[in-house]
């Protein structure tokens, strides 16, 4: 099924009305969580993230080529 | 590896510092880069009397090049002054460069903080991400 122009304009006008819905708080769980992930070996300083940027890099590239009202 | 979140563009956190920011401005003028505030080229001269007021009101300065590149020079960071932030950052290593970053935890308080629409669709997202890659690692 072909998507159209109003399909997307009503995919993000959902999108803005699931955003407003969404109160997530950060309690001790999700802050116990994020202590646990920055306390990894490969998120000290001088690791090499490097793939981070090339991940980045193909993302968007892919991405940039899409046409449509998905396009981010 | 984990979750992935991919950003449009790049904040770069800088002080309220005049010529700091001057020193930002010619850096992404002298490799190309175009300068904006909001829809409008960035006024010249780029010099220290507008950079002040640039300080002043913690205007955001627009940069963009090649490539839909977007980096913001910000110089707000809702929740955080300029100096915690940079005095837990990490050094991470981009293709051999020092990337000086924001601990996630700030990044997330300040999210909170801010409490815009895309905030809390990211601390959401993020939040499962972080618990599908914690309770993967647990299994393996």
């Amino acid at each position: 099924m072909r998507s159209t122009l109003e399909d997307g304009l009503r995919a993000l006008r959902n999108a803005t009305e699931l955003a407003k819905s969404i109160h997530p708080t950060v309690d001790e769980e999700y802050l116990e969580w994020i202590l646990e992930i920055e306390a990894r070996p490969e998120n000290q300083s001088g690791s090499d993230k490097t793939w981070v940027w090339h991940a980045q890099q193909v993302f968007l590239s892919v991405f940039k080529s899409v046409r449509g009202p998905f396009k981010p | 590896m984990g979750d992935r979140f991919v950003t449009a563009d790049f904040d770069l956190f800088l002080p309220l510092d005049p010529d700091n920011l001057i020193t930002a401005w010619a850096c992404c003028e002298t490799v190309g880069l175009e300068l904006w505030l909001g829809d409008e080229p960035l006024d010249r001269p780029r010099d220290r009397w507008l950079a002040e007021r640039i300080v002043e009101r913690r205007i955001m300065t627009l940069i963009t090049g090649p490539d839909d590149l977007r980096v913001d020079l910000t110089l707000v960071m809702k929740g955080f002054t300029f100096e915690t932030v940079w005095a837990e950052r990490r050094v991470f290593k981009i293709e051999g460069i020092d990337v000086p970053t924001a601990r996630l935890l700030h990044i997330v308080k300040s999210k909170e903080a801010a409490g815009r629409d895309k905030d809390r669709l990211f601390l959401a997202t993020h939040r499962e991400g972080l618990e599908r890659l914690l309770k993967r690692t647990e299994s393996e």
